[in-house]
């Protein structure tokens, strides 16, 4: 960094106001959407959107965040796209931990890929122009199937940019269900983990009504027989505070309080928000780990290590037991049954305060303004839009999830989707999935979660048949143990969302006195806990008094009372759909 | 004395011949100076972000709302205020200890190789030495992470450490703030110390070796050589190269402390470039981004002509 950032974003802006018109970089072949219409009869779709077709070969530029990387080179559905439809795709893939900045650079200089797969909270590719609103496309004979993915949440989905108009300009990526919502695991979900061979070392005990004390008695237990595994040192429990992930230290005491997830507020019964990171609740928690950290249980390196050495180290297996959510974790998950260690995979646990009951899991929200767009600087949206109506259809939407028909599952008598077991084992193989999957362009597209028209579940994992037939003889014999069929049974029973759930996707504006206070509260919280938790237990007083005190300075009344505007917005307007 | 005026007088007369007689030198020179208008000049007009509340949805410069001294108020005041001063400490503290590690480093390896009589192995250690110049910052940064991580991690350090028996259990070098300045001093030494070598290396073989020969008829031995000879040979390198570096000091490098700072060592880890990403740039704050930037570029003149100036003062060689 030899220059000034600020004077490098000022160039940026200057050329680009300079040249009046940036430059356009993607050299899209036409898809002459009349003559094709015309030449293919114009009868396969309905829509009035251009059809995609090998022989009108179109390149489509894709930003996206993930943390999957890009599909390798000899990728099967790459082929697959190219063959059928006649689209290349150039990835840009930007990990989630460095999406903030990159957007704030990307917004400066005005230029974006055609299709904008984002995660962002704060929704600044809207507000900051970078995104096409999509109403005039999401229609009955346009893009009819992002229409129907759309319109019953139509008044949840519509944003104002900024210009008073709501309208809609994301298409949301997870949990828009069709038919019956199907699956044995919640990747929502939320939960202290524990390592499967923990419990079963200690008899698989039961997890009802579990306490924190009782949690981390099994894992002392567990540590004190075995102090190494795999020759390497046991960890008892793993924290972590890296950028984009400081929840994992700040959200477990509204759990604990027996509350849901609405980021770093609770929620009372008059819809009534307030912050909980200065209160009791949350006191009692540090005050424990701070406990648990004087015996040695917590890792010494929790605060000092990225996400990246984070998830290396949980994919070690010498990791007891952490606070995180299923989907957060799911590449050490993946990486240690790939490697065959099964048993040094985890199960959530929802410990709670006595007399509180757990609400650790709730019934899967959809996500508003995360998932994809279409970009300003997208020169044919038709036909990127006609992209990704195709890629809703349930035929790519098996594709996507399930694969090809007689190469990755078949189909029996009764119409039922199965594998064979080396079909199951092989998706197991990391290397394996970066050839026939293409889970980074996935991630943020629309998907038909559910069932299909034809009952099939939306993907193997979700397949209720299928989920058993997939886990090895580990798994099996541990659910038959517990008596439970799948991992979500070790969750709750989720009630009703309120209608205003949840309140960490409120989006507060950019530039604003709330937006200020909940980057300083985070940012306090992570100079603060770690080093509260990592102190001698004598000194946890004094610092917990400093940090208090430290939050009492940041003006947590604006912050308040935005999210509290957003519930009251989201009660008044948030009904109905198209 | 009396034909000095006179010169002076005739030659401002002259100005205009003297420019058409070169006008081949002054051509050449004028795409340069475009390109340094261009790209140093023309971009300040974008310090009027400082005074707009700035959103980059409204293309245009001129419809921003204009908002006064407020984000100026915003930056220099309360939570955010003593942030930033704290940021302040860190960048010129880090600079500072960089910049005397460096110097003294590369200066005594300058000396040291210049008296190897043994032309390989000085051509080795030359080499070694500058390698780490060319690996990328966040390498080195996750480089240094793993060397500080424990054992089990692959810390080189306190495994070390330990099995010679210095201490008993690792020691957490990132957790702990008051390490901080130090781990981005000695890791700015390690990958620059060979690097920087090479200018004095450079200056040492124009000092003329009569004087050596000189000396050495007076008795002088190689410690002599080096201090009455070498050193005041290089003299106005180092100074000249110390004016300039005193106009960086406010930058501090980035990665390091983008990658390594971490809440525990925040205190001392942050300085105003990371400030500048995580409240300007990641929340669309560009004028607050501005503003900073404003600042640190007004430091940084003012350092430069301070040092310039004393260093004139002092009778040492000047950069302009």
């Amino acid at each position: 960094m030899k220059k000034l950032i600020s004077l490098l974003l000022v160039m940026l802006i200057t050329i680009t106001v300079a040249a009046c018109q940036p430059a356009v970089k993607q050299p899209a072949a036409p898809a002459q959407s009349g003559s094709t219409d015309a030449e293919t009869g114009g009868s396969q779709q309905k829509t009035g959107l251009p059809v995609l077709s090998p022989d009108n070969p179109v390149t489509i530029s894709v930003w996206t965040t993930s943390n999957h990387t890009a599909p390798a080179a000899d990728n099967k559905l790459t082929k697959l796209l190219k063959e059928r439809l006649g689209v290349t795709i150039n990835y840009e893939i930007i990990p989630t931990d460095n999406a903030d900045q990159k957007i704030g650079v990307m917004l400066a200089g005005g230029e974006y890929a055609d299709l904008m797969g984002t995660t962002d909270l704060n929704i600044r590719f809207i507000t900051g122009g970078a995104l096409i609103p999509l109403d005039d496309y999401l229609t009955e004979d346009k893009a009819d199937l992002l229409f129907e993915h759309v319109r019953p949440y139509w008044n949840r989905l519509a944003t104002d940019a900024g210009d008073g108009v709501k309208r809609i300009y994301i298409i949301p990526n997870y949990n828009r269900f069709y038919g019956e919502i199907t699956g044995g695991t919640h990747y929502g979900a939320s939960g202290f983990w524990i390592q499967k061979h923990v419990l079963e070392d200690a008899g698989y005990p039961n997890l009802d009504n579990i306490t924190l004390e009782e949690y981390f008695q099994i894992i002392e237990n567990y540590v004190k027989k075995y102090p190494t595994i795999d020759g390497m040192p046991t960890i008892g429990f793993e924290l972590l505070c890296s950028p984009g992930r400081e929840w994992v230290l700040t959200n477990p005491p509204q759990y604990l309080a027996g509350a849901p997830n609405n980021g770093g507020v609770i929620v009372d019964e008059n819809n009534v928000a307030t912050i909980f990171a200065d209160k009791d609740i949350a006191k009692r928690y540090y005050k424990f780990l701070n406990q648990m950290n004087a015996k040695g249980l917590i890792d010494q390196e929790s605060f000092t290590q990225t996400n990246d050495q984070y998830l290396a180290k949980l994919a070690t297996g010498r990791v007891l037991g952490m606070y995180d959510q299923r989907w957060a974790f799911g590449q050490a998950h993946d990486a240690l049954v790939s490697e065959g260690k099964d048993e040094r995979t985890w199960v959530s646990t929802m410990p709670v305060y006595e007399g509180k009951k757990p609400y650790y899991a709730d019934r899967e929200v959809m996500n508003i303004n995360q998932g994809f767009g279409v970009s300003v600087s997208c020169k044919q949206p038709e036909v990127a839009i006609s992209f990704l109506n195709t890629m809703m259809s349930e035929e790519w939407q098996k594709i996507f999830n399930w694969g090809i028909e007689g190469e990755d599952y078949f189909v029996d008598a009764n119409g039922r989707y199965y594998r064979t077991p080396e079909q199951r084992e092989i998706q197991k193989d990391l290397v394996w999935r970066s050839k026939n999957k293409l889970e980074a362009l996935y991630e943020n597209m629309p998907k038909h979660q559910g069932t299909y028209s034809d009952g099939n579940a939306d993907s193997p994992d979700n397949q209720p048949e299928e989920f058993y037939e997939t886990l090895r003889e580990y798994d099996k014999n541990f659910l038959k143990a517990y008596g439970k069929k799948t991992w979500r049974d070790f969750l709750n029973q989720p009630p009703e969302n309120p209608v205003y759930y949840p309140c960490w996707n409120i989006h507060l504006v950019d530039g604003s006195e709330a937006q200020m206070a909940n980057r300083q509260l985070t940012d306090l919280s992570v100079q603060y806990l770690p080093k509260i938790i990592m102190a001698d237990p004598s000194e946890f007083e004094t610092l917990w008094a400093q940090y208090v005190s430290e939050i009492k300075k940041i003006n947590i009344k604006a912050y308040e009372d935005a999210i509290n505007a957003g519930i009251q917005d989201r009660i008044k307007n948030w009904g109905g759909g198209r | 004395m009396a034909t000095k005026p006179l010169a002076h007088h005739k030659k401002r007369k002259s100005v205009w011949s003297t420019m058409i007689a070169q006008y081949e030198l002054i051509l050449m020179s004028v795409p340069l100076l475009l390109y340094k208008i261009l790209f140093s000049y023309v971009p300040v007009v974008g310090w009027t972000m400082a005074f707009q509340n700035y959103k980059p949805a409204i293309r245009s410069f001129w419809k921003q709302e204009w908002v006064g001294f407020d984000n100026f108020v915003k930056l220099f005041t309360g939570i955010n205020g003593e942030r930033f001063l704290r940021d302040v400490r860190n960048t010129i503290g880090q600079s500072f200890l960089t910049l005397l590690l460096g110097y003294i480093g590369s200066i005594s390896l300058a000396l040291l190789l210049n008296e190897v009589r043994n032309i390989k192995f000085k051509r080795i250690v030359q080499n070694i030495t500058y390698m780490p110049h060319f690996l990328s910052w966040i390498i080195v940064a996750g480089l240094v992470s793993t060397m500080l991580a424990v054992p089990t991690s692959g810390g080189i350090i306190n495994d070390v450490l330990i099995r010679l028996g210095i201490i008993d259990n690792s020691i957490m070098f990132l957790a702990k703030p008051e390490y901080f300045w130090w781990i981005v001093a000695f890791s700015n030494l390690w990958k620059e110390m060979g690097w920087n070598t090479i200018i004095y290396l450079a200056a040492i073989t124009a000092i003329d070796p009569t004087l050596y020969e000189a000396s050495v008829i007076d008795g002088a031995n190689r410690y002599h050589k080096m201090w009455h000879i070498t050193l005041p040979g290089i003299k106005p390198t180092i100074i000249v190269l110390l004016i300039m570096n005193v106009g960086h000091i406010l930058e501090a490098g980035f990665e390091i402390q983008y990658f390594l700072g971490n809440g525990l060592v925040v205190e001392r880890a942050e300085i105003i470039d990371i400030f500048v990403l995580r409240y300007g740039i990641q929340m669309g704050n560009y004028s607050l981004a501005t503003v900073a930037g404003i600042f640190k570029t007004v430091i940084s003149i003012i350092l430069i002509s301070t040092a310039n100036f004393i260093s004139g003062r002092l009778g040492e060689e000047k950069l302009i």
